[in-house]
């Protein structure tokens, strides 16, 4: 696709934002009110994920058990028309699973565990549609699920992806065709803070690099938490109304 | 697509709406959905707007945007104050228009506009988007597809030219709406005008109010407007860039079919030889036809590759061409190719293309009753490729500048080195990195669907320029192998290594018996300086009678290396030691070469010696062949050799040895030259290198001495003497060398140009005819002519050959050049084969061993040949690229010398200028001499006259003498540095 | 990254308490890698590398395939891992643990990804014949730091190993025997280094996500480099860094684990920069021999 120009030299990019435009964000929280105790909806841009949480419960093997903390389950599936081109991914992808791993331990640390002890949540994750970023929507989407099912948490967990283009220019929020085409570094703020709770760079940048993109990430990833913090104020103040009407 | 395409107005003041299209690959079709914003924020980038300045916003530099365009910009009486806008087929067709200085500042390029570009020419965009960066040019884009304003969605049964149509209306409209609207009242009214040349698009406009006209038009209105008509491209309803023919090149025949012809002669086979002046015509030699067949035309040239074993077949004789006097270069016909083409095929013959065919077809017809029409054919089929890997580089217009860190895989052209292969299309994660580097690529196919063939990168070779990067490069080029010797062939050399000595019993086993011992003779080595590898000395001792005897001793490789072992087959295989300025590839280990085979002084070695008794006329009484012990007194280079000589203090044995060799050396000098003996010339020079900096110094032309030829004469005598042997002992399989007399037409032209330009000629009737014609071509106004004339005579010559003897009756042994009935290569086995297969056979000829297999069969000989003659060819093509890189190299330092140079070549377009000074010869295309448009060539008389830069009508012609300005510059498409010429 | 096996708490809380003061037990200081160890087998592409007492050996072995459809340009290049009860007790044979999963994604983007290898130069014929090259890790023993040893094995085994010379003409393609003709090493474009490094939190949970009681006093996390097996179970998760000597960062992984301040990764990349510049030469050295 490089028959178009990523970034022009007048600052805008293959689907006219500027450099530091986040995509369009929407997100729903309770959106599966009776299939699970805790569900979301996010969407940036084009790429829809869709989460549920389930627990804190029994552990269903031993392994799960752990006498001082909640242990902390999830499972991530990516539908196969989800790409542009339909593809199936089996679950045992080591892309996937790696994922899974990067969530689970992210969330461990977040989700204040030692308040359900010999407890598992279990955390299902949907990927609809794909346009980039799918981890720090998918990481999103766990944070709204795990609030609305009032599970006790230090913080959001907020994420945005941030890339490099032409080893000079960092741009926000990738697409998929800027993915494609540029290394980028994807992280997990933890609320306000400028903590990472994640951070994952699979491609070459210059080392001085680094810190731009990290500050620009982390200004992107505090977006995103107003952004989420907005809706479910939203439908805080919703959940009131009806209550007491 | 009409599905109403929802959009979303979001909080930070976008709007996004979707991009829905499909794409098709490889057959299959996808849907794509792209996001795409629409923003309020963009400018128009005009200094007279009082609203623009106010809603910019800052890029990741924290840079705001540069308004360029004009508040007073040009004035029309047709139009007023304006800027223009134009449409996509103007920019493609007329970027050079675009690109004067004189005219077009201040202009709107829609992002509809700048994207149709992109994906029509690469090139051309790049052009573009440089004039948007240029300060004096005032271009800007204006990115109508992501503005609120201007945005238009397709229509039902809408097609996508349309709807860009529609778009760049759309946006024309809105500047001036949005003109009027906040124009600084100060400033006096701009208006806006629409350039196009679709009459269609334009008439819409004008329905909406807009001003539109076409580029002719425009130009007319322009107060200078007479000046620019000129630059103005004839297109008004010319060829359409809208939609590409999908043509290919003509399938090949079927096996069957091209036997079938071959057999019953309505196809020939031959091998392809491209011109390096023209990449568009091939010519092709088969035995059917006295003048070879000509092949023009990137159809009719069917993917073949220079070097390609090919099958032809004739066209009609209505179609029968001259051949080409016009220089047609692959980088200017297809500069604005789009390598990411590359799924789509377009079309194959472009129609500058057909433009140069045309004008040679009625080039052909209106000269019918010319005898210089020659047989043309087309290609039809191809039995071998000449593939291999190829050196070139990644060309710049084919990478885009923005992407060039990014790691997705992209198509890219590569240009190679040879100007006669096309450029290679590969696909590459690399392109940004290997840019500015010599790589190696291999081809893997040529589909009839694509223009250009498919190949893949091999590796990288290191920057361009650098010495290690084209040392190589020209190495592979000539495909001379230059790795390590292998383990297998290091395992065949003597265990003793640097210690192996001859062993002082002579006693030993039966081989050392049949040896003489030559200890005694006083032999000496005559050598360039520096020399190591010896492979030859001499000795000469007056006899009681009077005569003298006189002996060459060669190395004797044969002795290390035996038939079938690896060493053996690795030396048939490299066939030569190749040298380059700076550096040696030996044929054989350094421990044979330098050491054990090497004839050093004061050490006893093994060798093959001819001994001959001399009269003092040197006339030879008799001639004797040993396998011999000897062990040479001293080593001298041809300087301290002929000091020696002329040292009359000098007074031992060997000196005066060495005396009566010179003496003896002159007589059979004109004993040769007497049988007809050619003395050619050649523009050869040597490169001096700063013994500290390894950086080449100066650059000298070849000095001989008379010791060189006093070697030279001897060489030449014992190589006649051992091929009459050896053909005596294997009539069928000795190894000779010949060089067959140059057929007349090789001459035609030089004659024709002598004749008319000196009233002079030169006759072919033998070589003695012509060896003495040479001579009696004097000009006493330029003693350079002769050398010129000589120099020009030596490239209508035919190649020596290696050949077994039984592939030719006897009369076709000469070797022409040295008028002799019979010749061989004997006296350099260090770095030649041939000269190992001679030993072999000699040493069975005079009884010392009997003959390996493969040098008594004439197949296996015939192979030999083979390989040896490209690998010589190629071994002096890569001598002459190194010569020619360092030449460069030393050029780059004394750039801009005024140097003589003699024009030995003069085409339609251009001429081409020999320096001897420096051994190069460049071309000067005509646009560099002057007017190209004035120009007026004369074929018969070769003559081209002109209008040089300051007007003055020159005419210049072939052999004339010209004073030539010598830039050293980096071929943009080769990258090799070449000389370039500008006449002074 | 390994469950704590058989630790006691004493243990633990000593070793905890003295990392805090700055002291390992093994006598290093925190930013200090341990002394690596590189043999060279005497077959190429066999290299064997100890990082205290962890070792793992590294086989690099070529074939010739045919290319992936979608990428008939390029060679292939694999990495697997091999992880066993061999390399100590707590690894189980049979299906690849979730660890073991994110061990070997992790070494292919440090070195596959990050194109260390040049894949391009492997191809031999476009879509039809190709060079598969292949490393196999074998995890020997185990204690801390099986991603900083592999790496440095795979990429010296890279380099150490050559193919045997191919030449095509036409649609020929020949295969030289080594003794035949002198073998090709492969085309290495960077060599890539990894740096793991353990992360600690002295203090509460709370105080680290929320900043000290009163907001400006320090966190107080630490990072450790190279931890040993011990460490490695206590710390609280990971960090590990790629980079090459042309300073550029090919990978960083931070799956999950303890928050961290940017400025404390910013000073782990600077940390392990350093190591890499020291390896680097190592390795260079270890192939002049």
């Amino acid at each position: 696709m490089s028959n178009k120009e990523l970034y022009s030299p007048e600052g805008l990019r293959l689907d006219g934002r500027r450099w530091n435009e986040l995509k369009s964000f929407t997100c729903k929280v309770n959106t599966h009110q009776t299939s699970s105790d805790g569900s979301s909806y996010v969407q940036q841009g084009n790429t829809k994920v869709m989460c549920k949480v389930n627990g804190p419960l029994e552990p269903k093997s031993k392994a799960n058990s752990n006498n001082n903390n909640a242990s902390i389950t999830v499972n991530l599936n990516i539908a196969s028309f989800s790409p542009v081109e339909r593809r199936k991914r089996p679950k045992s992808d080591r892309r996937i699973k790696e994922m899974m791993t990067i969530l689970e331990k992210t969330f461990s640390e977040t989700v204040i565990t030692k308040l359900y002890p010999r407890t598992q949540i279990i955390v299902d994750c949907y990927v609809l549609s794909q346009d980039g970023g799918i981890l720090s929507a998918v990481a999103n989407s766990v944070t709204l699920a795990l609030i609305d099912a009032g599970i006790a948490m230090y913080d959001f967990v907020s994420s945005i992806n941030v890339g490099l283009y032409n080893n000079s220019i960092p741009i926000l929020d990738l697409n998929h065709l800027e993915e494609g085409d540029m290394s980028f570094l994807t992280l997990g703020i933890v609320g306000k803070s400028e903590k990472l709770a994640m951070m994952l760079l699979e491609e070459k940048i210059p080392f001085d690099k680094l810190e731009t993109l990290l500050g620009i990430g982390i200004s992107g990833a505090q977006r995103i938490k107003d952004l989420m913090d907005e809706e479910l104020r939203k439908h805080g103040k919703l959940l009131i109304s009806t209550a007491a009407s | 697509m009409s599905t109403v395409i929802p959009k979303k107005r979001l909080a930070s003041g976008l709007t996004v709406t979707q991009k829905v299209f499909v794409r098709s690959r490889n057959g299959g079709a996808t849907k794509v959905v792209s996001e795409h914003y629409l923003r309020d924020d963009i400018p128009c980038y005009s200094k007279a707007c009082t609203r623009c300045p106010e809603i910019v916003k800052p890029d990741a530099n924290n840079q705001y945007p540069n308004f360029v365009l004009s508040d007073s910009p040009v004035y029309a009486e047709k139009y007023g104050h304006h800027y223009v806008v134009l449409d996509t087929n103007i920019v493609l067709l007329a970027i050079d228009l675009l690109e004067n200085k004189d005219a077009f500042c201040d202009v709107i390029v829609p992002q509809t506009v700048l994207e149709e570009v992109r994906n029509r020419s690469f090139p051309i965009y790049t052009r573009l988007r440089a004039l948007c960066k240029s300060d004096e040019k005032r271009f800007a884009v204006f990115h109508n597809e992501f503005s609120e304003d201007t945005f238009v969605s397709r229509l039902l049964n809408e097609t996508i030219n349309d709807r860009n149509d529609r778009a760049i209306r759309r946006c024309c409209d809105y500047f001036q709406k949005h003109l009027n609207q906040h124009r600084d009242k100060k400033v006096k009214q701009i208006n806006v005008v629409f350039v196009c040349n679709d009459k269609k698009n334009r008439d819409a406009a004008a329905g909406a109010g807009i001003m539109a006209d076409s580029l002719v038009d425009y130009v007319t209105n322009l107060p200078n407007g007479e000046d620019l008509l000129d630059f103005v491209p004839n297109m008004e309803d010319g060829p359409s860039f809208s939609h590409k023919k999908e043509t290919k090149f003509p399938d090949y025949y079927t096996t069957a079919r091209l036997m079938g012809g071959i057999k019953n002669g309505t196809l020939y086979q031959g091998s392809i030889n491209i011109s390096s002046y023209n990449f568009l015509e091939g010519t092709i030699s088969v035995p059917s036809f006295k003048k070879p067949l000509i092949i023009m035309g990137r159809e009719n040239l069917n993917r073949s590759f220079n070097g390609d074993q090919v099958v032809v077949e004739l066209l009609p004789k209505s179609k029968w061409k001259t051949p080409s006097n016009e220089i047609v270069e692959e980088e200017n016909m297809d500069a604005n190719d789009n390598a990411e083409d590359g799924d789509s095929p377009n079309e194959i013959i472009s129609d500058k293309e057909r433009l140069f065919l045309l004008k040679e077809a009625q080039k052909a017809s209106s000269e019918e009753s010319s005898t210089r029409i020659q047989p043309t054919a087309k290609i039809v089929g191809i039995t071998k490729r000449s593939w291999r890997f190829y050196v070139g580089q990644i060309s710049e217009n084919s990478v885009a500048k923005d992407s060039r860190t990014s790691n997705a895989a992209r198509n890219c052209f590569v240009i190679l080195m040879d100007r006669s292969l096309p450029k290679i299309r590969i696909r590459t994660r690399k392109a940004g990195e290997l840019l500015g580097q010599r790589i190696v690529v291999a081809v893997d196919s040529w589909p009839s669907t694509s223009k250009y063939p498919e190949g893949h990168f091999v590796k990288s070779l290191g920057a361009i320029e650098s010495v290690q990067a084209e040392t190589e490069a020209l190495l592979l080029e000539h495909s001379v192998e230059y790795k390590p010797f292998s383990k297998k062939v290091l395992e065949c050399l003597p265990k003793e290594g640097h210690d192996w000595k001859v062993p002082t019993k002579l006693d030993g086993d039966e081989f050392i018996k049949k040896r003489k011992d030559f200890r005694d003779k006083l032999v000496c080595s005559i050598d360039p300086p520096g020399c190591v590898d010896i492979d030859d000395a001499l000795h000469a001792k007056q006899l009681p009678d009077g005569n003298w005897e006189v002996g060459v001793h060669i190395a004797d490789v044969t002795n290390f290396v035996k038939p079938n072992t690896p060493l053996d087959a690795e030396g048939a295989y490299r066939g030569t030691s190749v040298y380059l300025v700076d550096k040696r590839i030996d044929m054989l280990p350094e421990l044979l070469g330098t050491d054990l085979c090497s004839l050093k002084p004061y050490v006893d070695r093994f060798a093959f010696s001819v001994i001959w008794t001399l009269d003092n006329d040197a006339n030879i009484i008799d001639t004797n062949f040993h396998k011999s012990i000897i062990r040479s007194r001293e080593a001298f280079s041809y300087e301290r050799a002929q000091l020696r000589i002329d040292d009359a203090s000098q007074q031992d044995d060997l000196t005066k040895g060495m005396r009566a060799l010179l003496d003896l050396s002159i007589k059979l000098k004109q004993q040769r030259l007497d049988a007809g003996a050619l003395n050619l010339a050649s523009p050869e020079v040597k490169v001096h290198m700063d013994s500290e900096t390894a950086d080449p110094g100066e650059v000298e032309i070849k000095k001989l001495l008379a010791t060189n030829s006093l070697v030279e004469e001897f060489m030449l005598l014992a190589n006649i003497s051992v091929a009459k042997k050896i053909y005596d002992a294997f009539p069928q399989t000795a190894m000779l060398r010949r060089h067959a007399a140059p057929p007349a037409t090789n001459f035609e032209v030089l004659n024709e140009m002598l004749r008319v330009r000196k009233n002079m000629s030169i006759s072919l009737d033998s070589s003695k005819a012509l060896a003495d014609s040479l001579d009696r071509c004097v000009d006493p106004q330029d003693p350079y002519f002769n050398t010129l004339l000589r120099i020009m005579a030596t490239r209508c010559m035919m190649a020596a050959e290696y050949f077994p003897s039984g592939m030719f009756s006897y009369g076709e042994f000469r070797h022409y050049g040295l008028a002799s009935e019979i010749y061989t290569h004997f006296t350099s086995p260090i770095r030649r084969y041939c000269d190992v297969v001679a030993h072999r056979q000699l040493a069975a000829a005079i009884g010392y061993e009997s003959l390996d297999f493969s040098h008594r069969d004439k197949d296996k000989m015939e192979l030999i040949c083979k390989n040896i003659n490209k690998r010589h060819r190629n071994a002096q093509f890569a001598g002459r690229a190194s010569i020619e890189y360092y030449v460069g190299q030393v050029m780059k330092n004394n750039n801009n010398d005024t140097q003589e140079g003699y024009i030995i070549k003069v085409f339609s377009n251009g001429i081409v200028v020999l320096v001897p000074k420096f051994g190069i010869e460049g071309l000067i295309k005509l646009e560099v001499l002057g007017d190209a448009n004035s120009a007026k060539f004369d074929d018969e008389n070769f003559s081209l006259s002109f209008k040089d830069q300051n007007g003055d009508a020159k005419t210049i012609s072939v052999f004339e003498h010209v004073n030539v300005q010598i830039k050293s510059v980096l071929d943009p498409a080769t990258s090799k540095r070449k000389a370039q010429l500008v006449l002074v | 990254m390994v469950k704590l096996a058989g630790l006691s708490l004493n243990e633990q809380e000593f070793l905890t308490d003295s990392l805090k003061q700055g002291i390992r037990s093994d006598g290093r200081s925190l930013d200090q890698f341990r002394d690596v160890e590189i043999t060279l087998g005497d077959q190429p592409g066999y290299v064997d590398v100890r990082l205290g007492k962890t070792r793992v050996a590294v086989r690099v072995s070529g074939s010739i395939t045919k290319p992936y459809e979608d990428r008939p340009f390029e060679g292939i290049f694999t990495i697997s891992t091999e992880i066993g009860p061999i390399a100590g007790a707590f690894f189980e044979n049979g299906r690849p643990s979730d660890e073991e999963v994110l061990v070997s994604r992790l070494i292919e983007k440090a070195i596959k990804r990050s194109g260390a290898l040049d894949v391009e130069g492997l191809c031999i014929v476009a879509g039809d014949k190709c060079w598969n090259i292949r490393a196999d890790i074998h995890f020997m023993d185990f204690d801390g730091g099986f991603i900083d040893a592999s790496c440095i094995g795979v990429i010296t085994a890279l380099q150490h190993f050559s193919r045997p010379e191919v030449t095509v003409s036409g649609e020929q393609v020949v295969v030289y025997s080594t003794d035949e003709r002198e073998p090709v090493k492969l085309s290495i474009l960077h060599v890539p280094i990894c740096v793991t490094f353990a992360l600690f939190n002295p203090k509460e949970k709370e105080e680290n996500i929320k900043g000290g009681a009163d907001g400006n006093e320090e966190a107080g996390e630490f990072a450790i480099v190279d931890a040993t097996m011990k460490e490695e179970g206590l710390s609280n998760g990971t960090l590990t860094i790629t980079m090459n000597k042309n300073k550029e960062i090919c990978q960083i992984s931070k799956s999950g684990g303890l928050p961290a301040e940017g400025l404390m990764v910013m000073d782990c990349a600077n940390k392990a920069y350093g190591i890499v510049e020291k390896l680097t030469d190592q390795i260079k050295e270890v192939l002049k021999q």
